[in-house]
């Protein structure tokens, strides 16, 4: 089965309790474990102020997950936090392909640099024996 | 919002031409980015991101950061995801 990574974030209103609050996130944890996903980064950002207003509302609670799965568990997950009301906003971010083309960007590079810095190693090398025979 | 790009352009005076073209000397540099764009651009990274989105909100133009147009594609995608979670502004004034 594919295996992908997920990002998904969401707003919670600012004006629920903590534990209800709290509440939810283990009900998303929950749900996405028995959909077969796994959760790889749980972060409960907690209150931050938004750059503008949602339901007239100027903060929001964030709480971000890392879930790695099929896709399957990421279509429940959304079909949950589309009807529930505590939930102003949520996004899903799909980040492995991302990263992985990141990733071998950065290998590349250092590739290159270490290559770079061989030919450099042995052209003073050369200029050394050069300069010794002379 | 012309004056701030003036602003920006002042900024970075280092590169400056000057070429005649008609009877106006016409300003232009060559493109050189100022900062270095990670392989990974993070959406969740609004400090970083807010490096790119001057006071008004808009996305920075490419003639005025000098990134690379890859660079830019996914700056632009990583802002507009910030902006659907209102961690940055569609507009701001």
């Amino acid at each position: 089965m594919a295996n992908r990574t997920y990002e998904v974030m969401y707003i919670v209103d600012p004006e629920t309790d903590a534990d209800r609050i709290e509440k939810l996130n283990d009900a998303v944890g929950k749900l996405i474990e028995k959909e077969g996903g796994e959760i790889i980064r749980m972060d409960n950002i907690g209150l931050k102020t938004m750059a503008y207003e949602i339901q007239k509302k100027n903060e929001g609670h964030y709480v971000l997950f890392e879930i790695q799965g099929s896709g399957q568990e990421i279509a429940e997950l959304e079909r949950r936090m589309r009807v529930n009301d505590m939930i102003m906003r949520y996004i899903t971010v799909r980040v492995d392909e991302e990263r992985k083309t990141a990733e071998k960007r950065r290998n590349k590079r250092e590739t290159r640099a270490a290559k770079r810095a061989s030919f450099r190693q042995n052209a003073t090398a050369e200029t050394a024996e050069v300069e010794a025979e002379a | 919002m012309a004056e701030k790009e003036m602003e920006v352009l002042n900024d970075r005076d280092l590169n400056l031409d000057e070429e005649v073209i008609g009877d106006r000397p016409r300003r232009y540099q060559r493109r050189r980015a100022r900062q270095v764009i990670p392989d990974y651009v993070d959406w969740k990274d609004v400090d970083f991101l807010r490096g790119f989105v001057p006071e008004r909100g808009k996305i920075m133009p490419r003639r005025i950061s000098g990134i690379t147009a890859r660079d830019q594609r996914r700056l632009a995608k990583a802002i507009k995801r910030a902006r659907s979670m209102a961690m940055l502004p569609f507009v701001a004034d």
